[in-house]
């Protein structure tokens, strides 16, 4: 008995448990603000709103509803699964990756032409995006190494450059280009560029969606959580991220480092946009906002612990309830209420941080507390 | 030897009774207690490691204590931050200074303690008030000139001359230290902590120091100075704290007692004496400078003017001289931190000036850097991370891309062991939570380790208390005796004596002077390093010339 007291005990007080523990607070947290929200907008109907956000496709009664809709998620989550790792990649060299949203946009771009324009296999494509979006990112890494110009401005800025670059690029090629819904053409199961299901539809009743995305972004987590924690690379990264003078002394290059964590940081936002349309959930829609799943990496990344492990976890989380909050339109929210309730509930699981401080002065205070009642108890 | 424990009667300006704090499974001190006499200097020394800066830091509220009662002048009192400290007037000057770099140093004085504009008299209408009112509370304009005249009271009662209108950035060590100083009295406070302050200073600027600490007592201000150089201890205390291991050993007063016998206190037990150089015959040449010239890159000045020396196999060659003399830039030129404008290195007769710090590393530079948090460690790594910080990519240590976590391991394991490297856990241990002195122990083995030709030591032993220093004196001339070649850059002028074979004295960035330890004595070099002899050296210099 004393045996598991002492293991829980050891568990509370290490550092990754205090992570997890935040975050389940900061989900906790949006949750209760959204909630809110939904009470403030429409009583009446706010708790079955709720229940619907968090229930997600639980609320469906049919059991192949239920599976597809999860199938649906699940999908969904390997795109931001990517992105988080993009954004915690650059996080570990001490850079700050803002850009990602661009990243993904000309990504977006390549797939476009070459996906649906040329309709090369899926794999093909998938790489070549994933290269044109390292390319675009190692400019802010460029900016950032020989100029030290902020990454952040130059990401930001090159967000807006590709957005419009790709809004007018795609509107006005007909063969990739739909323009009676002003999006770009969907791909389909029917395309070579379309990620294989390789029978995991069956699994989630029909839905064509799930397939090898899912698995792949598995093996991306692990790929990375091994380049961070057993590679020279990663060595590198981590040491100029953490202190780069010293790392400088040691003779490690920090041009070097901030090219390859710009490269990969891109590379996933890439990978990212891949997931996304060569599994055709979504397309490009004429828009005057850089994409939005790019922020979100930054939430699901810090509500990951800056963990590849974590990130996964915290993406489906967040995609849960997006995909939850999407169903709440049909219970009389507009769907502006729907992505602000989302929203909140995302922007504020990204504060880990920031409770994180928040509990350890707690914990302090407590300790002081329990310190002057044992005086008082003494005297 | 009387102990102070029976005098009772005696005011205490502080007393910390059996202070007990816990880090982990560490105890960091151990019923320890202090008895700061109103208008006294008590000295609080101990070893590295020993507990003095974590009782201090609880006396300024940065820690909490797990036991004990802390009174001022009798009466219990609560520190649970820095601000109740602040509000019962107890100031600390820490060893690494907390002044804001870019500010003036009348705005780091007044940083915190601001006094805001005020109309002032006792006819003050209803517009003035209101004035009042709006900048007390919403405009905060400052009042910086009823600040300085109050500054330049403290200055000239103290004697301690700084410039107001500089900024930190531009001025030196001693004056950012008086700085401080003058800071703490701004806030009136009649408590100082200093941690370690002559660490940072040289010969001439410690005597300085110790004569203000003298006149601050004059004026009736307690005073705790942490210091493990007994000289200065034994020149300015009234009363000797020693604590050991976190414990609590005696209180001696320093006229009833010897350095002997406080050094004894300290370690536990006697002081070994350092190696004695042994007599030997240079070898051959392995670095060889000519001409180097370093500019900065702001002032445009040459902080390194047309230097050229040569150190061999065998010796050790010391870089002397006031901090701020160039003997920085030219170690930041000899290992590629910075670019030399001018100049050639040669290693081992082979030209290296075109090399990155990496390949200059490979082609056999040691490197012991000054500041060990800033450029000789990653601290949030452990111990294991950072002794292969200038070397995991060799075959050893890593495969392909991988790093070899077991010979890392092993490497490590026996570095710790050969270099007494003491951590509150094994080599997963974060760098960051151990002591100075350790920390120190891990650069000084890595590069050692790397048995190269050439170990450069910049200040290997700053901030380390007598076994510390001891052992890494005793390290350095290991390596001689074993044929490396030793550039040592030191500002205490005892280290350069004991250890250097040549002795090459900087002044404004040039060498003004060569001497070996025997041919010179303290003074002489003393009067090089300011400049005194520069001159004399130009006129001869000239005249050979003609």
């Amino acid at each position: 008995m004393n045996k598991i007291k002492s293991f829980f005990s050891s568990l509370i007080k290490k550092d990754s448990t205090k992570t997890v523990v935040t975050s389940l607070w900061c989900a906790l947290l949006g949750l209760i603000l959204g909630f809110f929200i939904l009470l403030v907008i429409n009583p009446s109907n706010a708790a079955y709103g709720m229940s619907s956000v968090l229930g997600n496709y639980l609320i469906f009664s049919n059991p192949g509803d239920r599976l597809n809709y999860f199938g649906q998620t699940l999908a969904k989550t390997a795109p931001l699964i990517a992105m988080s790792l993009s954004i915690l990649v650059s996080y570990k060299a001490g850079l700050f990756n803002l850009g990602a949203s661009g990243q993904y946009s000309i990504a977006v771009l390549v797939i476009c032409f070459l996906g649906v324009g040329a309709n090369w296999p899926w794999y093909v494509v998938m790489i070549i995006a994933m290269i044109a979006a390292a390319i675009w990112s190692a400019i802010t890494g460029l900016l950032k190494a020989f100029f030290n110009v902020n990454e952040v401005i130059s990401g930001i800025m090159l967000n807006w450059i590709a957005l419009y670059l790709v809004n007018g690029l795609l509107s006005n090629s007909s063969s990739v280009w739909d323009g009676a819904h002003s999006e770009s053409i969907m791909i389909t199961s029917e395309y070579n560029s379309f990620i294989p299901s390789i029978g995991l539809d069956k699994l989630f009743a029909g839905n064509s969606i799930v397939g090898l995305g899912m698995i792949l972004i598995l093996i991306v987590v692990i790929i990375i959580f091994i380049l961070l924690k057993k590679t020279t690379v990663g060595y590198e990264l981590k040491a100029t991220g953490l202190n780069s003078d010293a790392a400088r002394y040691a003779g490690i290059s920090k041009v070097k480092s901030i090219l390859i964590a710009t490269a990969i940081s891109g590379a996933l936002a890439g990978l990212s946009a891949s997931l996304s349309l060569q599994n055709g959930f979504t397309s490009w829609r004429l828009s005057s906002v850089p994409p939005e799943i790019g922020f979100q990496g930054i939430s699901s990344a810090f509500l990951g612990g800056l963990h590849p492990i974590g990130v996964i976890f915290s993406s489906y989380f967040i995609m849960h309830i997006t995909e939850g909050g999407s169903m709440i339109t049909d219970l009389g929210f507009s769907p502006e209420t729907a992505s602000i309730m989302t929203s909140v509930i995302i922007y504020l699981s990204g504060f880990v941080f920031f409770i994180k401080e928040a509990m350890r002065k707690f914990e302090i205070k407590s300790e002081l507390n329990k310190l002057s009642r044992n005086k008082e108890n003494k005297v | 030897m009387t102990t102070l424990n029976n005098m009772e009667e005696t005011t205490y300006a502080i007393e910390m009774l059996g202070i007990t704090k816990k880090f982990g499974n560490i105890l960091a001190n151990d019923h320890i207690d202090i008895r700061l006499q109103k208008g006294h200097i008590l000295a609080l020394c101990g070893e590295n490691g020993a507990g003095k800066s974590t009782i201090m830091s609880i006396l300024f509220g940065l820690y909490a204590p797990d036991e004990g009662i802390i009174k001022k002048e009798g009466v219990e009192v609560k520190i649970t931050n820095p601000n109740d400290a602040t509000n019962l007037n107890i100031g600390m000057v820490h060893q690494h200074f907390k002044l804001v770099d870019t500010f003036t140093v009348l705005q780091n004085i007044v940083l915190g303690d601001e006094t805001l504009k005020e109309f002032r008299g006792d006819n003050l209408n209803i517009v003035k008030k209101s004035l009042n009112y709006l900048n007390k509370h919403i405009f905060k304009i400052l009042d910086y000139k009823k600040a300085r005249e109050d500054i330049n009271k403290i200055i000239n009662q103290y004697d301690l001359q700084v410039d107001l209108d500089k900024k930190i950035k531009d001025i030196s060590v001693e004056m950012q230290q008086k700085v401080e100083i003058i800071k703490m009295l701004y806030r009136k406070n009649d408590i100082l902590i200093f941690d370690e302050p002559t660490a940072v200073l040289t010969e001439q600027e410690i005597q300085n120091f110790l004569k203000v600490m003298n006149n601050l007592k004059k004026e009736g201000k307690s005073i705790i100075f942490i210091s493990h150089k007994l000289n200065e201890i034994f020149a300015v205390s009234d009363q000797i704290t020693v604590i050991r291991k976190g414990k609590y050993i005696d209180t001696l007063k320093t006229s009833e007692t010897t350095k002997e016998e406080i050094s004894a206190l300290m370690m536990g037990r006697k002081l070994k004496d350092f190696k004695e150089k042994s007599k030997k015959t240079p070898k051959e040449e392995v670095l060889r400078v000519e001409h180097l010239t370093m500019i900065d890159p702001f002032s445009k000045k040459k902080v390194v003017n047309d230097i050229s020396f040569n150190v061999r196999k065998g010796e050790i060659v010391t870089l002397a001289g006031i901090d701020g003399n160039g003997q920085q830039e030219v170690i930041y030129g000899i290992t590629g931190i910075k670019k030399a404008r001018d100049g050639v290195i040669l290693l081992d007769k082979k030209d290296i000036s075109s090399y990155s710090i990496r390949e200059k590393i490979k082609a056999g530079i040691s490197h012991i850097p000054e500041d060990r948090h800033k450029h000789g460690l990653i601290l949030d790594y452990s111990i294991y991370e950072n002794t292969v910080l200038d070397r995991y990519y060799e075959k050893e240590f890593s495969k392909c891309l991988f790093l070899n976590e077991k010979n890392i391991k092993k490497y490590a394991d026996e570095l710790i062991d050969k270099y007494d490297v003491r951590s509150s856990g094994d080599g997963n241990t974060i760098v960051r939570s151990m002591s100075g002195g350790n920390q120190q122990k891990i650069i000084v083995g890595r590069e050692i380790e790397r048995n190269q030709d050439l170990l450069i030591a910049v200040q290997p032993t700053r901030g380390l208390d007598v076994g510390a220093i001891e052992g890494i004196h005793n390290l350095l001339l290991e390596q001689r005796e074993e044929d490396k070649a030793i550039l040592l850059v030191s500002l205490e002028l005892d280290q350069v004596f004991t250890l250097s074979d040549r002795i090459l004295v900087m002044y404004e960035g040039e060498i003004v002077g060569e001497f070996t330890p025997e041919k010179v004595n303290k003074k002489t070099l003393g009067l090089y390093m300011s400049g005194a002899k520069k001159d004399e050296v130009n006129a001869i210099k000239e005249g050979a010339n003609e």
